[in-house]
């Protein structure tokens, strides 16, 4: 446990050592939240408009939430190791005596934590300044365990993408791809319920509204009747992905060859 | 204009090898149009349903809102087809490896600005082309002179859209970053994917006369509509004037800072 706290620590250090990177990284997530605050804060904003279910104090909790959530969530350093599959750095990881999922896992924690912190602050400049009157958050330790699930299966599915480098060096289209998608169909962009009633249910059986949409609609406190249901298949997700991704890292593991290390 | 021929042969031969690497990743290929059409339709879904709960886009209907989406793809991947090995610019300049480009007979923007055309965006320009000539027939008012003034407003753009890029290679010598700032500079562009009314003051002024998105991605739409008042064309264009000159500006000081890191 020692060890992987150390790495937590590294991780942070890294990340103050390179510091004008991690601004600019910031700025950039700033951006992205603000821009789509600032159009539904023109939709909603100011309007006594019925957008869905939604109001204009929970449509723009809901896309601060999000974008909070997303942080924690969607937040990792396992896109780095496609690449050290394909230099062979891989290598220096199976001869230490560390876990390499328990090592990403320690390096997504401090990622996770420093982007929230930060995340916390810029939406709170977003909500200072348009004067917000956002959702008191309810439910937050259901909210918080759905988040768990979400935040593995991201985990997963981020680490699945990158041990295709086990077989292939074009790495970065398939990424590209599920970033996509992962974009529109985890409710980045507006609350998933917004879609028509059949695509919202075909949506439920796949793995990306337990990111961090359910997490943040049972935040502003409308927790569906399926609940129970959700959570068996956020589970569901969570053992599908583990299972999956165990399996291509044994696979490729047996199939990887290096030189020159 | 014997410089002019020299320097169009350096492009094309750059240009081929750009298209040769890019058949080397044929899964590459596919994943990435998949992603970028997604993306496209997405989008295309995401302001249907704006419109479709409201009528927030004040005074356009669907078909020019689309439009000022069509303008922006239209833009972004015209820039991203011309200036795609910008991305590549940080190697370069960690890697020292800019010092055998400087050192070079030709101007080093022959190869650090468009020496890496983007074939994968130019396949998907002729669909977005015709998707914009579509929904632009739908317009009843539309004349040669606002179709004229479009074009002519879009080439400016993508003059404008050459400054920041020659911005961004110059910061990315002063301070080796290049991936961030050339991402900072996408995600406001993106702000240009709905008209330009939709954004509040002060962040409308902010990006439309301080980081001129707005005159990038909203004026083409509205010239062809025939909103745009002719002051405005005069701003645009010597906007674009002033953002090229600084660029170079900033471009032959970041030069006279640079020192190779690697090699």
């Amino acid at each position: 446990m020692r060890k992987y706290l150390k790495i937590v620590t590294t991780t942070f250090k890294e990340y103050s050592a390179y510091r004008l990177n991690f601004i600019l990284w910031r700025l950039r997530m700033f951006i992205s939240t603000a821009i789509t605050f600032f159009l539904w804060f023109a939709v909603v904003g100011g309007k006594n408009i019925q957008f869905g279910s939604y109001k204009e104090s929970s449509l723009l909790s809901y896309i601060l939430f999000a974008n909070l959530l997303y942080e924690f969530a969607m937040g990792t350093r396992t896109v780095d190791v496609a690449g050290e599959i394909n230099n062979g750095v891989i290598i220096n990881y199976l001869l230490k005596p560390v876990s390499f999922f328990k090592y990403y896992l320690s390096r997504d924690i401090a990622d996770k934590l420093l982007n929230v912190f930060f995340a916390i602050f810029e939406i709170g400049i977003l909500v200072i300044y348009f004067k917000v009157s956002l959702v008191i958050p309810k439910n937050i330790l259901l909210a918080f365990l759905f988040l768990l699930n979400g935040t593995f299966i991201s985990f997963f599915l981020s680490l699945m993408l990158s041990f295709l480098g086990f077989w292939t060096t074009e790495v970065w289209a398939p990424r590209f791809l599920f970033f996509m998608i992962v974009a529109f169909l985890s409710g980045a962009y507006f609350p998933l319920d917004l879609f028509p009633g059949p695509i919202y249910h075909l949506l439920l059986l796949t793995p990306f509204p337990y990111l961090y949409y359910l997490p943040t609609k049972i935040l502003l406190g409308q927790v569906d009747s399926i609940i129970v249901l959700e959570g068996a298949m956020a589970t569901v997700w969570v053992f599908l992905s583990y299972k999956l991704t165990r399996l291509m890292w044994d696979r490729g593991n047996k199939s990887f060859s290096f030189w020159g290390r | 204009m014997e410089q002019l021929k020299r320097n169009l042969k350096i492009f094309i031969l750059f240009s081929t090898f750009a298209l040769k690497s890019t058949f080397q990743a044929r899964l590459g290929i596919i994943f990435f149009i998949a992603g970028k059409i997604l993306r496209f339709f997405f989008f295309f879904f995401f302001i249907f349903l704006i419109l479709s709960k409201t009528k927030v886009v004040t005074g356009y209907n669907f078909t020019q809102a689309a439009i000022f989406y069509l303008t922006f793809n239209l833009i972004d991947t015209a820039s991203q087809i011309l200036f795609r090995e910008v991305y590549r610019f940080r190697d370069y300049v960690v890697s020292g490896d800019l010092d055998l480009i400087l050192t070079r007979p030709f101007h080093p923007f022959l190869k650090v600005l468009l020496g890496g055309v983007d074939f994968l965006d130019l396949f998907l320009l002729f669909p977005y082309l015709a998707i914009t000539f579509f929904f632009a027939a739908k317009l009843p008012h539309i004349t040669f002179q606002s179709s004229a003034f479009y074009l002519l407003l879009v080439l400016n753009s993508l003059l404008i859209a050459t400054g920041f890029h020659i911005l961004v290679l110059a910061l990315g010598i002063l301070t080796t970053n290049v991936d961030h700032t050339m991402m900072i500079y996408r995600d406001l562009s993106t702000m240009g994917r709905f008209p330009f009314e939709i954004y509040k003051e002060p962040i409308r002024g902010f990006f439309t006369f301080i980081i001129p998105i707005g005159i990038m991605m909203s004026f083409p739409p509205k010239a062809l509509f025939q909103l745009l008042s002719p002051g405005f064309y005069l701003l645009s264009f010597l906007l674009s004037l002033v953002i090229i000159f600084l660029s170079l500006r900033l471009w032959d000081y970041a030069l006279k800072q640079y020192q190779s890191w690697g090699g």
